[in-house]
């Protein structure tokens, strides 16, 4: 018994010593930045892939294939895409990042889709040089200069919570909201910032968090108030938008649901009445798209597509432009790959042009407000 | 004291622990007869709801059914039990009948890799996005009962009677049929019941169709009265409907049903007032930490859960 005990005691510290070494060999010093030819160049996008928010994952992986497809054809370059599938975990994330980190193909990355999976793998591609450009993670501080190889195409939350605050207590009169986080590492700061811009202009707010994951919201209806006028929900997934709604209107609750980024989605977030705030513009809502979503929809055959696919198309195709400059010369290293994505200048099919500030933050950005009637969506703001 | 809001959290409550409940029944007597904890009994739950969600786009879909909605209902229920039902009895066959003999553990570590092998299979069938049953479509959330301000969906009540009357029916099988006191004698003593002539390899088997069936049932009903599923939706299912089995009494139907309410008004309690009870200190995202602390308390306290008699081991 003792012996068994023994041998069990040795086997946890042996995989536990084994574990350490594993982690510190991905934590150690930089690795020497190496020279690549361009003759095998991948580009590796990071999503959500499966899991609760593959509706997004899938759509931006989607996006992202198509702008390599185009762009190969433009420029008679032959890259090619590596999946990561980061499942909406943090975890995962930085699993796939060590993966994408070991691939020498690999010369830049497109993502990580959501705020905590950049948290968790940008800190590994910044070790190798390798440049990361999301084209939906929002979140404030990822541009604060702690990883100096991530870039975004979208607007950050320190824009989208005034927008949001300035909607619902202007536009929408509201003067009892309810804000409600999922516990990620994106909401709860949004949820915050929008609670307090909203207390500042003297609207009543009750606070509320729910899991990611959670299904049932009826509870936390039931503390809603008869009186709220509008439930503001942080989430990355639609579908918790729709059921928010759905039992909302269930406890004859008027109070109408204003989402966030996730919860643009018309196949699942089909409301009587809601809004939703996003950090692009569909790109049906304008006109010079035209070509590029017949295109698209050519491509996908027909597949449908919100507001999360068109940006990182955008990322794709900045991280394509910089590879090829940076191997003007027959070949490159991610370190210069990455000085090529800072002095990016090319127009954006979702209008205007993108070029970074110094922190990697897309310049004269903002966000988009919808709203949605039955699965009708309409840019009011 | 807000009233409405107290018979609001009440009725959502019993909603959840009725389901936690049928998922509880399915883990107590496979427990019951096997001494084997099913760690894949929420996936099989979450088959039974894409069952169900199968059956309802076959026939016509929500917005344009070609039978009436009652029956609609019905068939999707009877479908998923069926379909559960037969899964369970495979699963029982391949992943933990010829483990039988071997170490406790060895079952244990099967059952989950059957729950991840369930999980991923529907991956690969179904996709990734979530399914929706858009129940609103399928029955007006104007139907229903009125208590004063209180509206009650009529979702949420069929939920709560289909599944105290499969509650009452496994209870008046077990107690008043010869399959139930087959399952009884089994419980008691497997090598002594086989001894009296009981086939228990079938009494097994039966169970097992029974307990999936249920958790087939609670599936669909977890669909209509909460709109989506998804392919992980059973873990967490799975995991309410053990500690409702664990606090009850594991291997006691009566505790199971009485666990699974339980902790569905536990969970549904804390939501609505943890932030009032601990001054702001806490919020309802950790309703969570309620329920699973009533589950150590009560491994602590009371091992053997409500209606469990405490094992006498005898030397």
């Amino acid at each position: 018994m003792r012996r068994g005990l023994i041998a069990t005691a040795i086997a946890v510290l042996a995989f536990a010593a084994v574990g350490t070494a594993a982690v510190a060999k991905t934590t150690g010093p930089a690795a020497p930045a190496q020279l690549a030819a361009c003759t095998n160049v991948s580009l590796g996008v990071l999503a959500p892939l499966t899991g609760p928010a593959a509706f997004l994952g899938q759509e931006q992986l989607s996006w992202a294939r198509f702008a390599v497809s185009q762009y190969n054809r433009a420029n008679g370059t032959r890259f090619k895409v590596a999946l990561g599938d980061s499942q909406l975990s943090a975890s995962l994330a930085r699993t796939v990042g060590r993966r994408f980190v070991a691939n020498d193909d690999i010369m830049a990355v497109v993502g990580g889709s959501t705020s905590q999976s950049v948290i968790s793998s940008a800190g590994l591609f910044e070790r190798v040089g390798l440049v990361s450009i999301s084209g939906s993670a929002t979140r404030t501080d990822l541009t604060s200069g702690q990883f100096s190889t991530f870039f975004r195409v979208v607007p950050h939350d320190a824009i989208q919570s005034p927008n949001i605050v300035r909607y619902v207590a202007g536009n929408l009169r509201a003067r009892q909201v309810v804000v409600l986080d999922s516990q990620d590492d994106y909401s709860v700061p949004l949820s915050g910032a929008v609670a307090r811009g909203l207390r500042a202009r003297n609207v009543e707010v009750d606070r509320e968090s729910v899991a990611a994951d959670e299904t049932d919201f009826s509870s936390i209806v039931a503390n809603v108030s008869d009186d709220a006028d509008v439930v503001v929900f942080a989430t990355q997934t639609a579908s918790a938008a729709q059921t928010l709604s759905n039992q909302l209107r269930e406890q004859g609750k008027d109070a109408i649901v204003f989402g966030t980024d996730g919860a643009y989605s018309p196949t699942q977030y089909k409301p009587r009445l809601g809004y939703v705030s996003s950090f692009a513009n569909d790109l049906r809502f304008l006109r010079s798209a035209r070509s590029i979503v017949r295109a698209y929809n050519r491509f996908s055959n027909n597949k449908a597509f919100g507001t999360f696919g068109p940006p990182s198309y955008m990322a794709a195709w900045v991280a394509m432009g910089a590879i090829q400059r940076a191997c003007a010369d027959g070949n490159a290293t991610r370190s210069e790959v990455t000085t090529q994505v800072r002095r990016t200048n090319t127009p954006s099919i979702l209008g205007g042009r993108v070029q970074f500030t110094r922190r990697g933050d897309v310049r004269a950005s903002k966000f988009y407000i919808f709203r949605v009637n039955n699965g009708t969506y309409r840019l009011v703001g | 004291m807000d009233w409405d809001k107290l018979v609001q959290l009440l009725v959502n409550g019993v909603t959840l622990g009725s389901v936690y409940a049928l998922v509880a029944l399915g883990f107590s007597m496979v427990y019951g007869i096997l001494k084997l904890l099913n760690l894949a009994h929420g996936d099989v739950l979450m088959v039974g709801a894409f069952i169900g969600w199968g059956v309802l786009g076959w026939l016509g879909g929500a917005q344009d059914p070609s039978v009436a909605v009652w029956i609609l209902i019905v068939l999707m229920v009877l479908a998923a039990m069926a379909g559960c039902g037969v899964l369970g009895v495979a699963i029982e066959r391949f992943a933990y009948r010829p483990l039988r003999r071997a170490p406790r553990i060895a079952p244990l570590i099967s059952a989950l890799g059957v729950s991840f092998f369930i999980q991923n299979s529907m991956l690969l069938l179904f996709g990734a996005d979530f399914r929706s049953y858009d129940s609103f479509d399928l029955v007006d959330v104007e139907v229903g009962i009125e208590f004063g301000p209180l509206r009650v969906w009529v979702v949420r009540l069929v939920v709560i009677g289909a599944a105290l009357a499969m509650m009452i029916a496994l209870w008046l099988l077990v107690t008043r049929t010869k399959l139930g006191k087959a399952m009884r004698a089994t419980a008691i003593d497997r090598e002594a019941a086989a001894m009296m002539g009981i086939d228990v390899d079938k009494v097994i088997v039966k169970t097992f169709f029974i307990g999936s069936a249920l958790a087939g049932a609670a599936g669909v009903l977890v669909g209509l009265v909460f709109g989506q599923i998804n392919h992980f939706m059973g873990f967490g299912y799975g995991l309410k409907g053990f500690t409702a089995a664990v606090v009850g009494g594991i291997g006691s139907i009566p505790g199971a049903m009485f666990g699974g309410l339980f902790i569905g008004l536990a969970e549904a309690l804390s939501v609505g007032y943890i932030e009032d009870l601990t001054r702001g200190r806490l919020g309802s995202a950790f309703s969570d930490l309620v329920v699973f602390l009533i589950l150590v308390l009560f491994m602590l306290l009371r091992p053997q859960g409500i209606f469990g008699k405490p094992e006498v081991k005898k030397v």
